[in-house]
């Protein structure tokens, strides 16, 4: 299925959304292509969380089509969506708060029959993440936002996704914390995962991703690159003028 | 005379039947953050199942739990398939009215059925006792015991080990995150409701077994009995719904041993309130608190309500009054007093439940307070049967807010499971307080009404008498509810949080509301009493406080003129369909679903 010009992993086209009478959406279109990190940047009600939950299935649009690999998402559950083999590190990880760090990590193989091949997975997570092979019985709710961040991530990766679907990762972290996931993000990406993320902290965002758009109230103002946006002044404006208006 | 013994093998064997139910409610709240308040019908339902099993089909023993435990999980899963999910995307307030709607279709069908007298359920047990220690233990409690704790380590088992039990736990404590993994939250919720229906439904024919008695009346004190086990082990908590039905086993049954039988449920409801009130999470609640209840959107939402003008509504109440001038019936004007007495309960429980957001399930015990009082002020003071009525009035407004204000500090579902306990509580103190209330036999000869020293006997006299009282009620209630007061009370019930940001003290509105709708009904009961000339403990009862319930969300709730004329249609139609009496609260029940799933704003509008 390989043609001249590649056909993108995940593609928005035209959606519109609405909470009751309030349109979130404006002919929203974002594509993903395989293999890249893309950035979804934008100020405070911009839309961005109800961008990631359109592509989960927990919202959605009243118009406009969603696809995945080729294959329509519009109509899907929340489960089917994931089966596709889509991931996700929820906003402020939402992890399993009274399941142990290794119930957690397993929960993200609930669509997987190999347990074979799960347990060296778990193994697998263990390498990337060293610092939770000593945590693995604790209570996921007793470790601190940097560790959770990690399971939250570890967990994702155990469906075998092709794509990973983040929701502002650098959140309410620690610098050191922030340094350290963006990393996993590029190693992870390195892998062949693609990965579409939601990010209010732009410049961090544009380091690591290969492209990046920018919402504001609905619409998207600017797109590219995230290198040529990077040094583009118009990112810090829209960001300014979506603060303004919040 | 029994030994501390044989009260501690009876309390926890009590403890184990409780633990059944309590377990299912557990999970079922766990995954869904629902009380299923039709979880005592399910226990009914496995009780006569039982009975048809080993009376009719003479079933060994083994055969008869397998049997009764399958067919209660069918009931559980079409009452998850078809009355609760539909529901998935309503307010939250919707699956809980539709489970008590579920649990009145079930309790009548089974009563259609069996009919409502109670029936022999014979224990296959061999009847003897064992010696142990200063007491004795007989067959069917081990049995019992066996049940509750092979239940319980095939639950631990099946939560620990099995994908589906991962699934549950998950699902029971992040929703969405566990739909991000690919669960299939209808299948969890499937898979719960059909243990919690196994469960509760193998509970029911035990307990059948062990009193040697099954009859309809089971339902409704075993979802109560559950929802205290379950809420004093930590909503949600299984292990703790385990701990917390061993405690109010022993606590019953040690009540029972130093005051009484007719005090055992005294002390449920009783440890229920402090539970609720010192640890609303539970005994055993873990540092880190229950989720709490969303802000906003619990609520039906205001929804437009239907304008009637007000030369329509002058119109119609002169209609009504100049009716008894007309050659009517006897039995019509009987009908509407008894819509005007609905009415004035369903005025009050529309302020309360709608306007403020406070969903009491135990409106009926501000009748019995009012009708008490009322009857005990003419009969043993000879106040004047107005003024007596009035003092009722007062009584229910002042004595309810009391006892309800403990409940002040909850929030959704907490406040109907408080309400409703101390509406059980009252109805046990005026069963208990001999000296005051005259205990079981109830007050009769209770003088009829009258106004200015002149005696209310034709119907036509009530009918007016109580009529005027309605319109008054509710031209009050409609003049508050625009006033600067009503807009709190919507404040308070739309986002309490925000309320009180805006230095609205919730307590003191709260208050308000229950002081006004105390009042009306406990004219209403103060009214009634007059009118039956007997009441007892039993003559204001829990159904009436679900039918008024009903009737507000027909009306639209928080809708004045919606209550009245709810309760002009639920007291009215039955009866010129000439409906017999034994499928009325089946029909009710009915109504309450099919308004919940298709019409939640009510007949007029939610205001």
């Amino acid at each position: 299925m390989t043609n001249s010009s590649p056909e993108p992993l995940l593609a928005l086209s035209n959606v519109n959304t609405f909470y009751g009478q309030a349109q979130v959406h404006f002919d929203l279109s974002i594509t993903v292509a395989r293999g890249h990190i893309v950035c979804l940047l934008g100020g405070n009600a911009s839309g961005k969380s109800t961008t990631m939950k359109i592509i989960l299935g927990l919202v959605k649009p009243r118009s406009g089509e969603v696809t995945f690999d080729g294959a329509s998402l519009i109509g899907l559950s929340t489960p089917q969506i994931v089966r596709r083999g889509i991931a996700s590190v929820p906003e402020a990880r939402r992890l399993f708060a009274d399941m142990s760090v290794r119930e957690n990590i397993l929960m993200g193989a609930f669509v997987r029959n190999d347990r074979d091949a799960v347990a060296q997975d778990l193994d697998r997570m263990l390498t990337l993440f060293p610092k939770l092979g000593q945590r693995l019985a604790q209570r996921a709710g007793s470790l601190s936002g940097g560790e959770q961040q990690m399971v939250a991530m570890a967990r994702a990766l155990m469906s075998r996704p092709r794509m990973i679907v983040m929701d502002e990762p650098t959140m309410g972290l620690s610098p050191l914390y922030v340094d350290r996931v963006l990393e996993l993000i590029r190693t992870i990406n390195q892998e062949g995962v693609s990965v579409f993320m939601v990010e209010q902290n732009a410049s961090l965002a544009l380091e690591i991703a290969h492209e990046a758009y920018v919402l504001q109230t609905g619409r998207i103002v600017l797109s590219g690159p995230a290198r040529a946006l990077k040094d583009d002044p118009r990112v810090r404006d829209a960001y300014l003028g979506g603060s303004e208006a919040a | 005379m029994s030994s501390w013994l044989d009260y501690t093998i009876n309390g926890l064997i009590v403890g184990n039947v409780y633990a059944l139910v309590a377990v299912g409610l557990a999970l079922i709240f766990g995954v869904s953050r629902l009380i299923n308040f039709a979880q005592g019908s399910i226990y009914l339902v496995g009780a006569y199942i039982g009975w048809v099993a080993v009376v009719q089909l003479h079933t060994p023993l083994p055969l008869t739990i397998i049997v009764v435990a399958a067919a209660a999980a069918l009931v559980g899963l079409i009452i998850e398939r078809f009355g609760l999910r539909p529901l998935q995307n309503s307010v939250r307030i919707a699956p809980l009215l539709a489970t008590i709607g579920i649990s009145f279709v079930l309790d009548q069908l089974v009563m259609l059925t069996f009919s409502p007298n109670p029936r022999a359920l014979p224990s296959q047990l061999p009847d003897v006792r064992f010696q142990l220690g200063g007491g004795t233990i007989g067959p069917l409690d081990l049995l019992i015991a066996g049940v509750g704790i092979t239940s319980a380590l095939l639950l631990f088992v099946f939560l620990r080990y099995s994908k589906l039990g991962w699934a549950v736990r998950a699902a029971s404590q992040d929703r969405d995150a566990a739909m991000q993994m690919g669960v299939d939250v209808n299948r969890v919720n499937q898979a719960v409701f059909g243990i919690a229906a196994a469960l509760g439904g193998v509970s029911g024919m035990l307990v059948g077994m062990y009193y040697n008695q099954i009859d309809t009346a089971m339902s409704l004190q075993a979802t109560l009995k559950g929802v205290v086990a379950e809420v004093v082990g930590g909503a949600g908590n299984v292990p703790g719904a385990v701990i917390g039905s061993l405690l109010l086993g022993l606590v019953e049954s040690y009540g029972v041993a130093v005051f009484g039988t007719s005090y055992r449920n005294l002390f449920a409801f009783l440890l229920l309130v402090v539970v609720l009130v010192l640890r609303p999470n539970g005994l055993f609640a873990s540092a880190r608190q229950a989720p709490p209840e969303p802000l906003t959107g619990t609520f039906i939402a205001p929804s437009r309500p239907v304008r009637i003008p007000r030369w329509a509504l002058a119109v119609a109440a002169a209609g009504f009054a100049i009716l008894p001038l007309f050659p009517v019936s006897f039995y019509v004007l009987q009908t509407l007093i008894n819509a005007w007495l609905l009415g004035m309960l369903a005025l009050s429980l529309t302020l309360v439940a709608g306007t403020i957001g406070q969903v009491s399930l135990g409106h009926a015990a501000l009748l019995a307070i009012g009708a008490y009082t009322s009857a005990l002020l003419s009969l043993a003071l000879s106040v004047p049967v107005g003024l007596a009525v009035i003092g009722g009035g007062l009584m229910s407004a002042a004595l309810g807010t009391l006892l309800i204000s403990p409940s002040f500090r909850l929030r959704g579902h907490y406040v109907s499971i408080a309400t409703l306990a101390i509406g059980e509580i009252v109805s046990l103190v005026i069963l208990n307080w001999e000296s005051v209330t005259r205990g079981p036999i109830g007050i009769s000869g209770i003088p009829p009404l009258s106004l200015f020293g002149y005696d209310l006997i034709s119907p036509s006299s009530v009918y007016w008498f109580s009529l005027a009282v309605i319109v008054v009620l509710a031209l009050l209630q409609g003049r508050l509810l625009t006033s600067h007061l009503g807009r709190s009370f919507r404040a308070i019930r739309d986002d309490d949080i925000a309320a009180r940001a805006y230095g609205l003290s919730l307590n003191r509105y709260k208050s308000l509301a229950f002081i006004f709708g105390g009042f009306a009904a406990g004219v209403s009961g103060g009214i009634a009493a007059h009118l039956y000339s007997y009441i007892n403990h039993e003559t204001f009862n829990t159904q009436q406080s679900i039918l008024a319930l009903t009737v507000v969300i027909l009306g639209g709730l928080g809708n004045v003129v919606g209550a009245i004329v709810g309760s002009v249609a639920l007291v009215g139609l039955p009866e010129v369909f000439r409906i017999a009496a034994e499928y009325r609260i089946l029909i009710y029940g009915i109504v309450l679903l099919l308004l919940v799933r298709f019409r939640p704003q009510g007949l007029l509008g939610t205001i």
